[in-house]
């Protein structure tokens, strides 16, 4: 995955991802998260989806949630995970704010 | 009344895969694979769709992991060969697995390569790798085998100033090339969106 740790950039798989486990979440939960907030836009593979979940857990961005007892794995973010969500909102309201700027005449 | 077919595919996932979808759209799902063998049962027309995945480069752990997580999301998923090879207690060593090479028995991933993934049809698109990296990632994994033939049987054809290696060798470098054009597509588009 392309996560620029100085330029804060998160991919938008990663980012709907972290949001997505601030309430705890198991692998078909995340994709239907994912579907539902952007109403089919953004298309998350199961493959996609399995590497960004292991991408997260080697960052500690994410960690299994449970006890493991249950055969589904699910998983919540963690606090550096929320840091990390954090500085990317932060970011793309930084970015929105001079998108409007410069084209907040047009009409959209 | 089951029903079951013969065919070989060998390396040609895509094929294997319209196949499989044929099947479904005529009212055959699977439910067992053998070497050569696909067991179907009666289904309604298009009620499921398939999808191949190639996991040949996966640790045995990894790759069961994979297969758990697939089955979890509510798909079916069958293990198949890419190659015709009635061995037991095979051990091969995998130079293009990751950095270093790794090393396939019968009791990992050997003759085990594959994935064929059942999803119930619902309309929407059924794609496994959607983002462009991942999918960079994934024709890289489909391209490296093919890549250390080529290599190989490179060297045999100036070795033993072999036409016939050569030959094989070409062979090799076409399907090279063929992933090669892919990962650069998906890395191309992956500089302008994601």
């Amino acid at each position: 995955m392309r996560d620029h740790v100085k330029g804060g950039a998160l991919t938008e798989v990663t980012f709907f991802i972290l949001l997505s486990l601030y309430t705890p979440r198991h692998g078909y939960a995340i994709m239907q998260f994912v579907e539902e907030e952007t109403q089919g836009r953004l298309e998350l593979g199961a493959g996609t989806l399995y590497g960004a979940l292991n991408a997260l857990l080697e960052k500690r961005w994410i960690e299994p949630h449970g006890d493991g007892n249950g055969r589904k794995k699910s998983y919540v973010i963690t606090p550096q995970g929320k840091a990390v969500a954090r500085a990317e909102l932060l970011r793309l309201r930084a970015l929105t704010c001079t998108a409007e700027k410069i084209m907040g005449g047009d009409s959209l | 009344m089951s029903k079951t077919c013969y065919r070989f595919f060998g390396g040609m996932l895509q094929l294997q895969e319209r196949w499989l979808n044929r099947m479904a759209q005529r009212g055959y799902r699977l439910v067992g694979t053998g070497r050569l063998a696909y067991q179907f049962v009666p289904c309604q027309p298009g009620q499921v769709v398939y999808k191949l995945d190639f996991i040949g480069h996966k640790s045995l752990d990894n790759a069961r992991d994979y297969h758990d997580f697939l089955e979890d999301l509510g798909y079916k998923v069958f293990y198949k060969n890419i190659n015709l090879n009635y061995s037991l207690g095979k051990v091969r060593f995998r130079p293009w697995a990751k950095k270093g090479g790794r090393i396939a028995t019968n009791s990992t991933t050997y003759n085990r390569e594959l994935l064929i993934v059942e999803k119930e049809n619902d309309g929407k698109p059924f794609s496994l790798h959607s983002s462009l990296e991942d999918l960079a990632e994934y024709y890289r994994a489909l391209r490296n085998p093919w890549l250390t033939l080529f290599v190989l049987l490179t060297f045999f054809a100036v070795f033993y100033g072999s036409w016939a290696f050569g030959v094989w060798a070409l062979l090799c470098a076409v399907l090279v090339l063929f992933y090669q054009y892919q990962i650069l597509r998906a890395e191309k588009e992956a500089k302008l969106r994601e």
